[in-house]
């Protein structure tokens, strides 16, 4: 950040003379303070993992979800400045229903990610605004089956609806990530926040692309990413707050829903046993320097 | 009330005198929802022991003609409740888009739902009830079955005018007239109900249904039926009426063929 | 209009060719939505020295159809539990059951409202006064009710205020309203307000003296406002099934529960 200081920082929608916008990448060091964000795309569902990093003892354990349901199939988390999440939060519900009253059938992630990105790019137009000091995982399943439009009375044509191809997949898994710029990309994993090299090192490591990991698993690796990208973090106390999205015929039948305590209790005794383990290595410190 | 859904929320014709009908007549703008279109007849509901049986047929009349024949007229919300529709089914499915963005709405918090039947029923009134009040009627009339916050079989109607009752077992249309007499035979009051096993009360809907086939002349064979218990809902929507005789039909004059 | 053409007369689907206007089409149009319907039933209040008692049968119709044999018409107003435990004053609504829902769950809010801001109780005089103010407030698309407010007032005696739909309100000995009023207001008025009757003997014409008129105790007037309603019964369709009671003293509510005919 060598133009700190050349008065090109001080307002939203000012490019600097080499084409950056400041306030964007200011945006972007907000993220980078947050507590781990992450969202791992499985065969047969997706899960969205984040460290909330406890503030104060206070807090009672378990209120103040940090991440949100954005529309029955749909669930979003975000790192950064919460207050921006909540109104990301906010947003994305009101495209999503918006989307069903204009269509009768739900959005799909991708183009919940869509509006989405588009209107976080807004936010770098107009020096009256700050952009979004998020950035945001979108995860969902799209429903493989044969959906009813809302409020679809009959049974429908027998042959189903048009315009799908009989060799073509429809519907999965999706996963999105949308950064303060407005731009947003699909993931097989997606991280965000102050653990994310650490996160991204240890998705790299799955091989999501072949797209074998089961939920299930996805879970507990979900688990043992936030408490490993933790570990950089220990002085602060955190928890771990996770929830899934299953196939239709999955644990959660196409709903975005809170993993069961169960199946979280269980797959942070993992987590821990696996830390444990890694004790002996020293970890490397992650130095917080942008990736450009 | 009268079971054409056409004369429901008119002027009672012994009260008021013969329904002027002539604004029928002029040219212009058609105020939408001002008279049902496609309709559907009769909805019945039965509490017993443990919760309630609803069940409606699959038709829906476009006048006097049969138009669809594959209609579900008995939805589910949120896996707690089923409401059952009669009158215009675009209000129907008006609601029931209401009701599903109600349903998402209440999935953003981490609670898990909080509505039951008997919340369902007090909203779908409110609702009712105010578009009653801006002249712009949803033409409904509906039931509502489920449990109440204590867990208890919950009942209830809610009609366009925004009217709403409560009892052992309701019938809306012309179940109104032809079902609820038979219904009544087998739950007079709340604690007989409370004593209905879930046999005696679905075998007690079925002949009902039965009886509105025989009857009631905008109604069909194939029909939805639905058990809502603390369990669960146990929907089937693509039952059949069996077991008719209409032996009897050859004894009544001006059926079929038959003049004199 | 093109739409449902097939059928000039009525611009859309008929359940029946003979089902035609009855009427020929005249200059002005009639709006074809009726926003009330009737919902029978009959209610009935009675104010003592230290008591009122308010009573209302519990069948709802439409028509000649008995939609439920219980649908209460009376109701507590203002407590501040669910239960209403700690209510002080009752009111009756019969006519349009909606309406009467709608204006019962208003009059309760404001109320409670009241006993919160001023940490004490609506006077059933100041109720009185505000539930006109609130049905006048609709006067040009009244709450199609009739309704009965009940209470003791600041000396402890019952009492009654009855209303028209749009407001219009007074302070009574006893009123009955409903389907049944006309049947069972002459029978209050001479059992009641003693109306035509004369101490026996007392002479003739103008010479008659009128039976003196003191207040009944509560055990007479629980009688007559169960015969006022087993009267009522038998001779209007609308009425019948339950007849719900409150009984207000400076002991507070007391609620009670009579069948009636269920013909």
């Amino acid at each position: 950040m060598t133009s700190i200081g050349t008065g090109y920082d001080l307002s939203n929608s000012v490019f600097s003379p080499d084409g950056r916008n400041f306030q964007v990448e200011y945006a972007v060091k907000a993220v980078e303070n947050g507590g781990t964000s992450i969202g791992i795309r499985c065969k047969d569902g997706v899960v969205l993992a984040v460290e909330k990093v406890i503030s104060s003892k206070l807090l009672k354990p378990g209120a103040n979800k940090r991440i949100a349901t954005i529309d029955r199939h749909m669930g979003a988390v975000s790192s950064g400045l919460v207050p921006d999440g909540r109104h990301f939060t906010s947003r994305a519900r009101d495209e999503a229903q918006n989307w069903r009253s204009t269509w009768k059938t739900p959005i799909t992630v991708k183009d919940l990610a869509s509006r989405m990105g588009g209107y976080l790019q807004m936010y770098t137009l107009y020096s009256s605004v700050r952009p979004f000091g998020i950035t945001a995982i979108v995860g969902g399943w799209d429903s493989e089956l044969e959906s009813p439009v809302d409020g679809q009375v009959g049974s429908g044509p027998s042959i189903g609806s048009g315009g799908k191809v009989d060799s073509k997949k429809h519907g999965g898994p999706g996963l999105y990530m949308i950064e303060p710029s407005g731009i947003y990309w699909g993931y097989y994993g997606a991280a965000t926040g102050k653990g994310r090299q650490t996160a991204k090192a240890e998705l790299e490591k799955l091989d999501l692309a072949a797209g074998n990991l089961s939920l299930f698993d996805g879970v507990k690796e979900a688990a043992r990413i936030i408490y490993v990208a933790h570990a950089d973090n220990k002085d602060k106390e955190f928890e771990l707050e996770m929830t899934w999205i299953s196939n239709m015929d999955g644990p959660t039948k196409g709903r975005h829903e809170e993993v069961p305590k169960d199946i979280l209790e269980e797959a942070e005794k993992l987590a821990k046993k696996h830390l444990e383990g890694e004790d002996d290595e020293e970890e490397t410190k992650d130095d917080d320097k942008m990736e450009e | 009330m009268n079971h054409l859904p056409q004369a429901w929320g008119r002027p009672r014709d012994d009260v008021y005198g013969p329904y002027d009908g002539s604004y029928l007549q002029n040219d212009g703008p058609n105020q939408h929802s001002q008279s049902p279109i496609v309709t559907g007849t009769s909805v019945l509901a039965l509490k017993f022991k443990d919760g309630v049986v609803i069940a409606a047929d699959n038709l829906a009349s476009y006048g006097s003609l049969a138009r669809f024949t594959d209609v579900k007229r008995l939805r589910k919300f949120a896996e707690t409740s089923v409401v059952g529709f009669g009158g215009d089914v675009s209000d129907m499915q008006y609601l029931d888009r209401l009701l599903n963005s109600l349903d998402i709405e209440e999935a953003y918090g981490s609670t898990g739902h909080t509505l039951n039947a008997q919340n369902l029923h007090t909203y779908l009134a409110k609702v009712l009830y105010k578009r009653r009040s801006n002249f712009n009627p949803l033409w409904n009339q509906l039931l509502v079955a489920g449990l109440d916050g204590e867990g208890k079989p919950f009942l209830a109607s809610a009609d366009l005018l925004g009217t709403t009752f409560s009892s052992p077992s309701l019938a809306t249309g012309f179940g109104a007239h032809l079902a609820q007499p038979l219904l009544r035979k087998v739950a007079p009051d709340e604690e007989t109900a409370s004593k209905l096993s879930l046999e005696q009360a679905v075998e007690a809907v079925k002949a009902s249904m039965k009886v509105l086939f025989y009857r009631d002349a905008r109604s069909i064979d194939k029909y939805s039926i639905a058990v809502v218990t603390k369990e669960g809902i146990d929907l089937k929507q693509d039952e059949k009426l069996e077991n008719q005789s209409w032996a009897f039909a050859e004894q009544i004059r001006g059926y079929g063929t038959q003049v004199n | 209009m093109t739409m449902f053409s097939q059928n000039p007369l009525m611009n859309g689907p008929n359940y029946s060719f003979s089902q035609t206007p009855t009427m020929a089409s005249g200059a002005n149009k009639e709006h074809s939505f009726y926003p009330y319907t009737d919902n029978g039933g009959s209610t009935l209040a009675i104010s003592g020295n230290d008591f009122m008692i308010m009573a209302g049968d519990t069948r709802s119709t439409s028509g000649y159809n008995i939609n439920t044999r219980y649908s209460p018409k009376v109701f507590k107003i203002g407590g501040t539990t669910s239960s209403q435990d700690d209510a002080t004053l009752v009111l009756s609504v019969v006519g349009f059951a909606a309406d009467g829902h709608a204006l019962k769950e208003k009059l309760d809010a404001i109320v409670k409202m009241y006993r919160y801001q001023h940490g004490k109780p609506m006077s059933v005089k100041a109720c009185a006064q505000r539930l006109s103010t609130i049905l006048y407030g609709k006067r040009f698309f009244p709450y199609y009710v009739t309704a009965i407010l009940g209470g003791l007032d600041e000396d402890g005696k019952g009492a009654v205020y009855s209303y028209d739909p749009v407001g219009s309100y007074e302070r009574e000995q006893c009123r009955a309203a409903g389907a049944a009023a006309s049947l069972i207001m002459p029978f209050l008025d001479n059992q009641v307000n003693f109306k035509n009757q004369y101490i026996p003997g007392s002479g003739e014409g103008h010479a008659l003296v009128e039976r003196a008129k003191d207040p009944l105790p509560l055990v007479v007037v629980e009688a007559l406002v169960k015969d006022a309603f087993d009267s009522a019964v038998e001779r209007h369709i609308e009425v019948g099934d339950g007849l719900s009671m409150m009984l207000i003293t400076k002991n507070g509510i007391e609620e009670k529960f009579l069948p009636l005919k269920k013909d």
